[in-house]
């Protein structure tokens, strides 16, 4: 990030809402100060988010939806001044700055969403162009047609929920939570459990333990967080690495549990907790790991993971999203 | 019909336009890498006159030629852009010496070229020019894309001056107006805002001096330091202009 003059902070009433907003300046001001932070890596992950995702903004997408976009950029302007309440990636962005892991860019549609050093607004256009040309890491975004759109041009993306209560998250270790099928890693396995039944989805992977599965959307991402992690242990940092990363998985250990380990092996890959649910639901687990940000295919289990508290993110991808809690859905009459 | 007090006046070197000494059949010049941009000019027309069939803000589009050997096939000239269908007002045929007079002089507003040497003498004159390269679109568009520049140093060779600096604010806002003679979306023009260095008060204080003259920008990009390359290469403008509209302390 460039250098940047000391800019006037607005003073600002202390309300309850704003004290959220008045924390992440602070943050963010003080990566322009001398206090001593944690070794910078030359290499920073990039993550592009787009405004909704970062801020709350129902309000103001309630008037873009029943009012027609004219009068959503006016709205925009008449209070361009006002800060807007965080979003469900706002702890993530936060973290993931303060501890110098992330260089970001924010993706909006209107000028009044203006918080970061290097933004775009596109004009509604597709950013697909864009996340490419700047090697983005990582695509947050309410719209899953974009995020769909990036997964298939190879970016890793997933669009954020709110979860339904405020959780504690740490402010000095960024956690992040995944699933592994059709997440980290394809939907082949998934595939064969819709299609045939756990009974032969336990047998195929025990006769393919030692064959890797193939990559899911966010392996890339995962590599990614590796990199940064390995920069802290070359520094003998690894107890306070500010990175923790998590798979929670539908899995057993014992029956289907050690073709995953193998297959992160043999990317060259780290995650720091596995944990195997056994088909247990993920909610009460993700209550405890406190992840910035838990991804996972199936609308079922971001459901899950919302009602308890944790940033869920839904990534469009594989054979999930033609279920529903193992049912097939009805596709719908697509609206023209 | 085009009133002179209102239209903005935009002059094309004609060896941007046409290819120079190609046949392209017929004893017509081939297109060259600035066609497409005359094309969204006249297509920005165009739409102006459906809304209004009496709008007096257009563009004004010339061409200009110091090519001796295009002098001397001035009718073919006239013929080819005949036989693209361009709107063209006016041919100015110039020497060198009296070419930046021969712009001031048709109150020439922008001139475009994809001479280096050219843009920088006649930039220097005062004239606000533009450089077509590599970097501005040569595709077919439907839409004319201007980019405004706010604290890049994207063409080091140019200086701007005082003079220069009020000409492309001067240009920029009339861009504005025609831009809000239409909708949020459908738009035949699209003008694009970008900051290279600062961070987002440079950027948001561009966007509010663009605002102060009239301009609202479709997109705009705050690169903070980020390598301009691959945002141009996405953004393909059909022209861009630097300097005017920093919105730092000058």
């Amino acid at each position: 990030m460039s250098e940047m003059k000391p800019s006037d902070v607005a003073a600002a009433e202390d309300s309850s809402e704003e004290q959220d907003w008045n924390a992440a300046k602070t943050f963010f001001d003080s990566l322009k100060s001398n206090k001593p932070r944690p070794p910078k890596p030359r290499f920073a992950v990039s993550i592009a988010v787009s405004s909704r995702t970062l801020f709350n903004m129902v309000a103001e997408r309630k008037i873009y939806e029943e009012e027609g976009v004219e009068k959503y950029v006016a709205f925009q302007v008449e209070h361009e001044n006002e800060p807007l309440k965080p979003g469900p990636a706002f702890p993530f962005v936060k973290v993931g700055l303060r501890t110098s892991l992330f260089t970001h860019f924010q993706l909006a549609f209107n000028l009044s969403d203006l918080t970061i050093e290097r933004f775009c607004m596109t004009g509604g256009k597709s950013p697909i162009g864009y996340l490419e040309a700047y090697m983005t890491n990582l695509y947050l975004s309410k719209d899953s047609d974009k995020v769909t759109e990036a997964i298939e041009a190879g970016i890793a993306a997933a669009t954020v929920f709110m979860p339904e209560k405020e959780s504690e998250l740490s402010d000095t270790q960024l956690r992040v939570a995944f699933d592994g099928d059709a997440v980290l890693f394809s939907d082949e396995s998934e595939i064969i459990v819709k299609q045939h039944g756990l009974d032969t989805f336990f047998e195929h992977e025990k006769h393919f333990e030692n064959q890797p599965l193939a990559q899911g959307p966010l392996k890339c991402f995962l590599e990614a967080l590796g990199k940064l992690q390995r920069k802290f242990y070359s520094k003998n940092e690894r107890l306070n690495c500010p990175i923790r990363t998590f798979l929670v998985t539908a899995r057993s250990a014992a029956s289907s549990g050690a073709r995953v380990l193998k297959t992160l092996r043999s990317w060259g890959l780290e995650i720091d907790e596995a944990l195997f649910l056994a088909g247990a639901p993920k909610g009460p687990l993700l209550q405890k790991i406190q992840p910035h940000i838990f991804f996972d295919d199936q609308m079922f289990h971001i459901e899950g993971a919302k009602d308890l508290g944790t940033i869920a993110a839904h990534v469009p991808y594989g054979i999930g999203q033609k279920y529903h809690k193992g049912k097939l859905i009805e596709q719908p009459a697509k609206k023209e | 019909s085009k009133d002179s007090d209102h239209a903005v006046v935009v002059a094309v070197a004609s060896r941007a336009v046409f290819e120079p000494g190609a046949g392209g059949g017929d004893g017509v010049y081939a297109e060259g890498v600035a066609f497409p941009l005359l094309q969204a000019l006249q297509k920005v027309n165009e739409r102006l006159l459906e809304e209004n069939s009496a709008e007096s803000l257009l563009f004004d589009i010339v061409l200009i030629t110091t090519d001796s050997q295009q002098q001397q096939q001035s009718s073919q000239l006239i013929s080819s852009t005949k036989h693209y269908g361009l709107e063209v007002s006016r041919f100015c045929f110039s020497t060198e010496e009296d070419f930046s007079e021969s712009l001031l002089k048709n109150n020439v507003q922008l001139f475009l070229s994809t001479d280096r040497n050219e843009v920088s003498q006649t930039s220097q004159k005062g004239v606000l020019s533009a450089l077509l390269d590599e970097y501005t679109a040569s595709c077919p568009s439907e839409q004319l894309r201007v980019l405004l520049c706010g604290d890049a140093v994207i063409r080091p060779d140019t200086n701007p001056t005082p003079a220069s600096r009020q000409a492309a604010q001067s240009f920029s806002a009339r861009l504005g107006k025609m831009r809000q003679r239409f909708g949020m979306s459908d738009s035949p023009l699209s003008i694009t805002l970008m900051t290279s260095c600062g961070g987002r008060d440079s950027c948001g204080g561009a966007l509010q001096t663009l605002r102060s003259l009239g301009i609202s920008a479709d997109e705009a990009y705050c690169l903070a330091g980020a390598p301009q390359g691959p945002i141009l290469s996405v953004l393909r403008p059909h022209f861009l202009l630097s300097d005017g509209f920093s919105g730092l302390e000058d």
